[in-house]
């Protein structure tokens, strides 16, 4: 029965593995694997002495543990406050509202966040104004300061709601009678949460934290090539943007799979060194 | 080297002024007018009653976008398929550029003739075109004679012609009389309220949009902006050159009569355009989000009217310039709020560049493929499309429907006619909206034997003719007709256009040009919104920036690719 399975694993997912000896080589397309010509660790020499990979890098990290850490904090707490609900159709509107912006594209969403914060009327500059905070409007999208801030509050809105379903689902495995003798032992509503609820997730917590530190290096693409500009690049660019930008745009293909290698060997490190670290504290634990 | 270019001019010229004779004399053997010229030229090829070729249809992909047809659904597709019996399945690109082309030279499958537009470099690089040298030998009578004086620039290193660029220019050159390059734009209601000045100095044109913008305070309005989105950038890095009296060039600055190309990124011109930029930020008149906003906001803001000034290229604004225009004529607009463009220097007695001198820009083209069914007939239909006749009918469209002749042979359109022409889908069903470029073609600025433009839009008579009364008033105020008219008259330069040089890949050179515009968007923002004081450090930082660059490896490297083609295009 496992057959057809593991052929598709080997097709798909380790013949394409031989596409990494690009890295190695000045690629030029439609030449023969024979005729390109090889230039060992050219390529990944390129990377680390160029000083803007440097950026791009701590970039990457800032803003995937910027989105790794408020994802799940504000995913588990809107999880928690709707188990709390008795009134299941405001529940049930909270959730849909709160899951719609993650069917929005990236383009719309990136135009909303463009209008929201523009300096020539955007809401939040007029409401800081209404109330006296700043006397004249900010570029927020202007200072590279700001972006990581807007990156990770706009990621929130956007996805949320989306995120808490799967803790939703856990929360309704865990057996009501827990919470009946825990209220009739005398435990408050936010013992109730402490002591129950959250014990009663963590296997699925901790197993979404091994498998995101896996894809950390992944934040995307598209939130910080469509919100970037100018004054913003030296906190907006993305290992994805600065591949775009040396190897795609450049036609520098054997780049780009160098930084695609390099983020699969991060990631790997950083799965197993997490999984390693549940089991030796007798967590839950991946493999 | 000045007596080397002057030969240069008199060898184009001669080029041209053989074309033309031989053209009139085809004309004048055959002078009914219907079936004119081409008819020698052609006789082999389409009109041969005895050997009507079998129908046949290619595939032809065009990696812009448009909408999709066989070009047998349109008129002038229609006529072209009974002269040649050959229709086109077009396919235009959705989507990525690179990935969409990569895809191709990946399969190795290719439509029969290609245009990858900017992707050409790999198309070619991946050897996906057939040499084209013998072909037009044989069965290009008029591809010898619209390309040949540019065969030297079309061949690539190993000598043969791989395809048919889009700026071959025949006849007599002319200059657009519109303005679809760059610059200086200002509303109208700044030049009316100061009395239709003569400006011609960069101090001038800013006192100008400064005093208006003094007087109506009140109003809430923006001085200046800039485009600085993705690679829209060079609008806001490109005008120092055009300040210091040179065209867009691109990145450098070629010394006229010793070709030395030198960047200008760190010159004094570029440090006192961004100078006047801080000035303006600090008296509040420039508009900050321009380093934030994207092309449609960039748009919107010149539609809205607010804004009293900018600098860009013509093609670049149209759409904006063009829905104010339409809101002025429809709706009764407000013509003051329209844009007026100013060739501006940094003194007074430079020239002016601004208007492209005559160019060939070879670094985009269209192609036969090695997928290619049948490149003779192809080539065939190619050449079928370069006589004068099949020229007026893809550019004009279709006598008396499209366009007009009048008793002196002058071509015109009809007020209606341009009226139904500015309907892209109606363009798109004569055809005209696919056959007006990325086909072979006599260059923008050509001209036909009778003195006619082969671009309509290039003909004064139809510029004029979409002129609104107001606009005509007010060009009698500065005593031109056409708005080129204010502007100099471009200078030869061979190499023309330095930025359709394509660099080698992986090269320092190429390497500049990526990390370039980088350092420029970060500092520029800095420099410009920076408090006045703080300018200096700010510039010898960003100076510092660009010099760790290989600035030296671009340099050399444009100069010698300036003198290369420069050599090429006189036949060395």
């Amino acid at each position: 029965m496992s057959v057809p399975f593991l052929l598709w694993l080997v097709l798909f997912k380790y013949v394409p593995l031989w596409g990494w000896s690009i890295a190695f080589q000045n690629y030029k397309p439609a030449k023969s694997f024979g005729d390109q010509t090889w230039v060992g660790l050219k390529q990944f020499r390129f990377m680390f002495s160029d000083d803007r990979f440097l950026i791009v890098l701590r970039n990457t990290l800032a803003m995937s543990l910027i989105n790794f850490v408020l994802g799940f904090v504000t995913a588990i707490t809107l999880a928690i406050l709707l188990n709390e609900l008795r009134k299941m159709a405001f529940k049930r509107v909270v959730q849909t509202i709160s899951y719609l912006p993650h069917f929005i594209s990236w383009v719309v969403a990136a135009t909303i966040i463009q209008t929201v914060l523009s300096a020539d009327g955007g809401i939040v500059n007029e409401i800081l104004m209404g109330l006296g905070f700043i006397h004249e409007p900010i570029l927020w999208l202007g200072e590279g300061k700001y972006f990581w801030g807007i990156l990770g509050v706009s990621e929130v809105w956007k996805n949320v709601g989306w995120n808490t379903i799967i803790y939703l689902a856990a929360m309704t495995t865990i057996d009501p009678a827990q919470y009946e003798a825990a209220e009739i032992d005398g435990a408050g509503r936010f013992q109730r949460i402490f002591h129950i609820t959250l014990p009663g997730i963590r296997p699925v917590v901790i197993i979404l934290i091994i498998l995101n530190l896996g894809q950390i290096l992944e934040t995307g693409f598209e939130p910080q090539y469509l919100l970037g500009n100018g004054p913003n690049l030296d906190y907006s660019e993305n290992l994805e943007i600065f591949i775009l930008k040396y190897g795609m745009n450049l036609g520098n293909y054997s780049l780009s799979v160098a930084a695609g290698i390099f983020k699969t060997v991060i990631s790997i490190v950083l799965l197993f060194s997490a999984n390693y670290l549940s089991k030796r504290l007798g967590q839950e634990r991946l493999f | 080297m000045g007596i080397m270019s002057l030969a240069l001019v008199m060898g184009l010229v001669g080029c041209g002024n053989n074309n033309t004779g031989t053209n009139t004399n085809e004309n004048a053997a055959s002078p009914d007018a219907g079936n004119g010229g081409n008819a020698a030229a052609n006789t082999q090829t389409a009109n041969e009653p005895e050997a009507k070729p079998e129908p046949v249809t290619f595939t032809y992909f065009n990696a812009t976008a448009n909408k999709d047809t066989e070009t047998n659904k349109t008129e002038i597709g229609k006529i072209l398929e009974e002269q040649t019996g050959v229709n086109f399945k077009m396919e235009h690109l959705v989507g990525d550029l690179n990935t969409k082309i990569g895809t191709m030279i990946a399969s190795n499958e290719y439509p029969d003739i290609l245009q990858p537009d900017a992707a050409i470099d790999k198309v070619l690089e991946a050897g996906a075109f057939i040499p084209l040298n013998d072909l037009i030998d044989k069965f290009g009578p008029n591809i010898k004679r619209v390309y040949e004086p540019y065969f030297n620039l079309m061949k690539a290193e190993d000598g043969n012609i791989y395809f048919l660029p889009f700026s071959a220019v025949v006849g007599e050159y002319k200059p657009n009389p519109t303005i679809d390059q760059g610059a200086f734009w200002v509303q109208n209601r700044v030049l009316k309220d100061a009395g239709y000045p003569k400006i011609k100095t960069f101090d001038e044109y800013f006192n100008l949009i400064k005093d208006y913008a003094g007087k109506h305070k009140e109003d809430k309005l923006t001085g200046f902006m800039s485009l600085t989105h993705d690679w829209r950038f060079f609008a806001t890095t490109n005008p120092p050159n055009h300040l210091a009296g040179y065209p867009n060039d691109g990145e450098v600055q070629v010394d006229m009569s010793t070709m030395d190309s030198k960047i200008y990124a760190v010159n004094d011109g570029t440090k006192r355009w961004l100078q006047k930029l801080n000035e303006l930020n600090a008296e509040g008149l420039f508009d900050k989000s321009s380093f934030v906003d994207n092309y449609d906001q960039y748009l919107a803001k010149i539609t809205s009217g607010k804004v009293l000034g900018f600098f860009d290229y013509g093609w670049q604004v149209n759409q904006a310039l063009q829905t104010l225009k339409t809101e002025t004529l429809k709706n009764g607009g407000n013509d003051d709020l329209e844009y007026f463009p100013l060739p501006v220097t940094f003194d007074a007695n430079t020239k002016d560049q601004y208007i492209d001198p005559a160019s060939f820009v070879n670094n985009r083209g269209v192609g036969i493929t090695t997928s290619a069914k049948d490149p003779e007939r192809i080539i065939k239909f190619f050449d079928n499309l370069l006589t004068d006749e099949n020229q007026k009918l893809v550019q004009w469209g279709i006598k008396g429907q499209n366009y007009e002749v009048d008793d002196k042979g002058r071509l015109f359109r009809t007020q209606e006619e341009i009226d139904k022409l500015k309907d892209n889908d109606y363009k798109r069903q004569v055809g005209i909206g696919y056959f007006e470029y990325y086909w072979p073609m006599y260059g923008q600025g050509s001209t036909f034997p009778d003195g006619n433009a082969v671009n309509p839009g290039r003909q004064p008579e139809v510029a004029q003719a979409s002129f609104t009364p107001a606009e005509k008033e007010r060009l009698g105020k500065y005593g031109v007709q056409t708005y080129a008219e204010m502007f100099s008259k471009p200078d030869e330069r061979p190499w023309y256009p330095a930025w359709s040089i394509s660099l080698e890949q992986g090269s320092q050179a190429q390497i500049y040009t990526a990390k370039k515009p980088d350092v420029q968007r970060k500092y520029f923002a800095k420099i410009v919104l920076g408090a006045p004081d703080k300018f200096d450090s700010l510039w010898n930082e960003y100076v510092e920036e660009i010099n760790k660059l290989p600035v030296a490896d671009y340099e050399k490297t444009m100069t010698d690719e300036v003198k290369k083609k420069a050599a090429k295009i006189k036949g060395n």
